[in-house]
């Protein structure tokens, strides 16, 4: 089910200014699915923009298949999607479908193959009847899931999902949580919500801009609440 | 801001979106060439055909209508008062064939289509290394997409005023919306690069 995609941050540091983002980092990283988790500010988001390509390393260097994330940056992009905290700044044109048909058109598809793309897609995350609605319309669960269906469609390796279940209501976490889970690609998913990340083989606790703990779901979690002193 | 687009199979459907803003654009020049108001009311009789053919509702077809309705009265009333009956029939005429042969473009060409046009106008520029024309085209999108963000958000920014018990004012309203605009310009950016569209 899911292609082999590897991620090595090796010594890997990101400052702005004075201010430290996160500290020198070494990892590597292959499980399928990895929850990143801490308090706001402990560097979980400017993690994930480094696997992207959009924040670039103060020092050290992040891969993703062997592709450094500053000189390769498109080849990167083009295999990490990202899915940012706010969905709605995501979607970029007026109508659902036009968005989701636009990363797959620049990449050169078009024609029935292009609708076909977009079809599927529309149909695996059950959002066909909203695809000529827009943006404004739709709720939070369902924008989720729209942003994801338009970096699903580029078919990229893996997905990094910045808070995905931030605000939603039960129902829209839920439908969120189910498509996260049904992804052929790697996942990153950077929460506040434990029980979204709780069962992941591996899950990365961040704190004042430091890796505090690397581990499966559980333990994570008990760690963190620790931290938090919750 | 809605979207005006409305689908269907008909032959405006079916014309390349090119072909029909060129297509408005002569019509628009011709209407403007002659003063004949026979010819004028054929035009928006034409028109009205062709607008009212489209398989709208007719409510769904008049609403978007009514402001450019109001404003072609309010510009005829004037020519009426200060420029006769015949200028204020010309004047009236062509500009309610004008607008309902441009409300039928609109209802028949989705904004893919009008981004993909005005990319390809842009080619020329392009060509000259001016610009990239798909930024052009993703510009209007981009337009298009966030007025209706920026109206809720203003909406949202009178509201917090109210619940506050202060009356909204331009200056303590403009403000933050702009902040907030700023701030959401430069996320929207990070994730048009995070989709790879810009400059492929």
């Amino acid at each position: 089910m899911f292609g082999r995609v590897q991620i090595i941050f090796d010594q890997t540091q990101l400052r702005y200014g004075e201010h430290s983002a996160l500290a020198p980092l070494t990892l590597s990283l292959s499980e399928p699915r990895i929850g990143v988790i801490g308090l706001n500010g402990s560097g979980k988001t400017s993690f994930a923009r480094l696997i992207n390509g959009l924040a670039k390393p103060t020092s050290g260097t992040v891969t993703l298949d062997g592709l450094d994330t500053v000189k390769d940056e498109r080849a990167v992009m083009a295999k990490a999607g990202f899915i940012f905290q706010n969905p709605a700044n995501q979607i970029i044109l007026p109508i659902i479908r036009d968005d989701i048909a636009m990363g797959p058109k620049s990449r050169g598809l078009k024609g029935p193959a292009l609708e076909a793309a977009v079809d599927s897609v529309l149909d695996r995350f059950g959002i066909a009847h909203l695809a000529d609605r827009r943006p404004h319309e739709l709720s939070g669960g369902e924008l989720q899931l729209a942003a994801l269906a338009a970096v699903v469609v580029t078919e990229p390796g893996v997905i990094l999902f910045d808070e995905p279940t931030n605000q939603l209501d039960l129902k829209n976490r839920a439908m969120v949580k189910a498509a996260i889970e049904g992804l052929a690609q790697h996942a990153i998913v950077i929460t506040h919500d434990l029980d979204l990340i709780r069962d992941y083989p591996r899950v990365l606790v961040f704190h004042e801009g430091a890796l505090a703990f690397d581990g499966a779901g559980t333990e994570a979690v008990t760690h963190y609440v620790e931290i938090v002193g919750a | 801001m809605r979207s005006l687009y409305h689908d269907g199979r008909t032959v405006m459907h079916r014309l390349p979106a090119g072909a029909k803003l060129a297509g408005l654009m002569v019509v628009a020049v011709l209407l403007f060439l002659t003063r004949s108001i026979p010819l004028l009311a054929f035009a928006m009789l034409a028109t009205g055909t062709i607008y009212l053919g489209l398989g709208q509702p007719l409510r769904v077809a008049i609403r978007p209508l009514v402001p450019i309705l109001a404003t072609i009265l309010a510009v005829v009333g004037l020519h009426l008062l200060f420029n006769g009956v015949e200028e204020a029939s010309v004047t009236g005429l062509r500009l309610t064939a004008l607008m309902l042969l441009a409300a039928s473009v609109t209802a028949t060409t989705s904004i893919s289509d009008f981004i993909a046009v005005i990319s390809q106008a842009a080619m020329p520029l392009e060509r000259l290394g001016l610009l990239k024309a798909a930024d052009i085209g993703l510009a209007v999108g981009l337009v298009v997409r966030f007025v209706p963000e920026i109206i809720t958000r203003y909406d949202a920014i009178r509201e917090a005023h109210r619940a506050r018990g202060l009356t909204p004012k331009a200056g303590t309203v403009i403000a933050p919306l702009i902040i907030a605009t700023l701030k959401d310009a430069d996320s929207i950016a990070a994730a048009i690069d995070a989709r790879g569209i810009r400059g492929q």
